[in-house]
């Protein structure tokens, strides 16, 4: 069964986010009233799995492997039957 | 003879300075090993030098971190061997969980590529004997070597004395400004529980003759050759 996880990572809360902060001074100069910004990355994987556990099992080795580092990350995903649209 | 496995990843690039450097230690020589077939069995030590393994992608030291190569590290260290991660290998070598914290991307943003100095917090591992107290000048060449931990890990290595190396001015000051990248503590290396991993963002194997401009990563590399323990030979200092 072809399932596509849509895994996204962020700086967990107390670590320092540089690009987040970079990226509020500048909408700030665009004049805009940003409180915060965080910064992450979205991944999207395509793979198979015999049904719907084993797939979440799979994406949360991904995660918990490679996509993420526990020690400065977290992440979330959702997860769909097939391919991406 | 010392024997020292180099580590060749994809996108390595300092392992021929390291084992140039190795090679101005007397009692020590060494091979640079491709990650896929690295057996480390017969080696007294081994070195993850800098580079950008895997194109830095997904984090700094990620995918490495997943070689065979990572895999007979992790079986060498767990067996008390000494183990060495400059800059990308520091990432490498956190990010695999051999060394406590992760190393993020540089406070201000920028890729610092300067020289530093550090002060050696801790002579308990071999890499620093009889260098505790010393401030060393070394380069650094990196984007992401901010160390950060959350508290807990922050009051474990500062209580267990794992903090090897630590940003500071040239006499010796811990200050913001001598903070080249926003780490933690301003801390530069660390080393695990045992004492035998130990990883630093700054480069010892460029600054380890004076053509290059500093000897004093030579004085970390020499306390691998067994006579020599924490001092260069004069024509080095």
């Amino acid at each position: 069964m072809t399932f596509t996880a849509t895994i996204r990572v962020f700086p967990k809360s107390e670590v320092r986010d540089p690009q987040g902060e970079a990226v509020r001074g500048a909408l700030r100069s665009l004049g805009m009233a940003v409180s915060d910004v965080r910064t992450g990355k979205e991944i999207v994987v395509t793979f198979e799995a015999a049904d719907q556990a084993a797939a979440e099992d799979a994406v949360a080795r991904m995660g918990r492997e490679l996509l993420a580092n526990p020690v400065i990350e977290q992440y979330e995903f959702s997860l769909n039957k097939g391919v991406p649209v | 003879m010392t024997r020292v496995a180099i580590l060749r990843y994809p996108g390595t690039w300092s392992e021929r300075d390291f084992q140039h450097a190795l090679s101005l230690v007397p009692g020590v020589e060494s091979d640079i090993l491709w990650h896929e077939d690295a057996d480390l069995a017969g080696y007294d030590a081994a070195v993850v030098p800098g580079g950008f393994t895997y194109g830095d992608y997904v984090r700094a030291g990620a995918i490495a971190k997943i070689s065979p190569a990572t895999r007979e590290l992790r079986r060498f260290a767990d067996a008390g061997n000494l183990v060495l991660g400059s800059c990308n290998g520091f990432q490498i070598l956190c990010e695999a969980g051999l060394l406590p914290g992760a190393l993020v991307r540089n406070r201000g943003l920028e890729f610092r590529c300067d020289w530093v100095h550090l002060r050696v917090e801790s002579d308990d591992t071999l890499w620093t004997t009889g260098l505790r107290g010393a401030v060393l000048r070394m380069p650094i060449a990196h984007g992401e070597g901010c160390w950060v931990g959350d508290d807990e890990t922050l009051a474990d290595v500062e209580s267990r004395g794992q903090v090897v190396f630590r940003y500071t001015d040239e006499r010796g000051g811990a200050t913001a400004a001598a903070n080249p990248n926003g780490s933690l503590a301003n801390i530069a290396g660390v080393c695990n529980e045992g004492r035998n991993v130990v990883g630093l963002m700054p480069h010892p194997e460029r600054c380890s003759e004076a053509l290059l401009g500093g000897t004093d990563g030579y004085r970390v590399l020499a306390n691998l050759g067994p006579a020599l323990a924490g001092t260069a030979p004069a024509i080095y200092r």
